[in-house]
């Protein structure tokens, strides 16, 4: 059964996370450029944390969208990072290189502390 | 299965109980869920055009040591949609490649061997995963 993206944006002090669940495939990509949207709408953050717990898959669609994210961030001189990647998909973002330019925490609070303490 | 666009998951879930307990480790299973939800979803959109009606037939096969996945089409050969590249992020990122095509990428370096054969209109990508068991002589076939 497929399980259609869905996002949440969480305004933080310097920061912002989007929370997404489902899928990340070609579906998804409406609701992450509208979830972009609304993290540097609010505060205009420094660093956008994408949080990819509750995330069960991600194909070839999906790193593409990831990687507009990324180029879109680094237009504006905003880092994204990355948290809660399962060890095959850290693998897949070492392999693509994505690791190279988004660095990885273990979970949320991980990056949230991290970035707070900057 | 029928060309519709998801259907690539069913096909990964389907070789993942195929290959149970065939000695493939959780990581490299992983891989293999990976490869073949790539090359199904090629399968669909470049091969069948995305048609319903045209199935795309996923086999999987125990060769000795190796897990053999192949996944047909009725696409004939794939004309790629533009000058053949190999994927690079900073290219991607600075605008220079097209954000797309890390499919293909993707296959090659989830799989120990692929390849790739046309007969006709019949187009199969062949995907070998290694289990690492050595001298095991069982042989088996079986469709998802």
């Amino acid at each position: 059964m497929k399980k259609a993206c869905e996002a949440s944006v969480r305004a933080l002090p310097g920061a912002a996370v989007i929370e997404l669940t489902g899928e990340v495939d070609g579906g998804a990509a409406g609701v992450l450029t509208a979830a972009y949207e609304r993290a540097i709408a609010d505060g205009e953050p420094g660093t956008v944390v994408l949080d990819f717990a509750h995330v069960d898959y991600i194909n070839s669609t999906g790193i593409a969208l990831i990687v507009s994210v990324l180029a879109r961030a680094r237009s504006q001189r905003r880092k994204v990072v990355a948290s809660g990647l399962s060890e095959h998909y850290r693998e897949i973002f070492d392999i693509t290189r994505l690791s190279d330019f988004i660095e990885l925490f273990g979970d949320v609070d991980a990056a949230v502390s991290q970035l707070q303490g900057q | 299965m029928a060309s519709e666009p998801g259907n690539e998951r069913m096909a990964l879930a389907r070789v993942a109980e195929a290959v149970a307990g065939h000695g493939l480790p959780a990581a490299r299973l992983e891989r293999l869920k990976t490869a073949v939800a790539e090359a199904t979803m090629n399968a669909i959109e470049h091969g069948n055009q995305g048609r319903a009606e045209i199935p795309v037939d996923v086999e999987v096969i125990e060769d000795g040591d190796d897990i053999v996945v192949t996944i047909s089409d009725l696409g004939g050969e794939h004309a790629p949609a533009g000058p053949v590249e190999e994927p690079d992020l900073l290219a991607k990122l600075e605008g220079e490649q097209r954000s797309r095509g890390w499919g293909l990428f993707l296959i090659r370096n989830m799989v120990d061997g692929m390849d790739v054969t046309t007969d006709g209109p019949r187009h199969t990508v062949r995907l070998v995963m290694r289990t690492g068991r050595c001298g095991r002589a069982r042989s088996g076939r079986r469709r998802p």
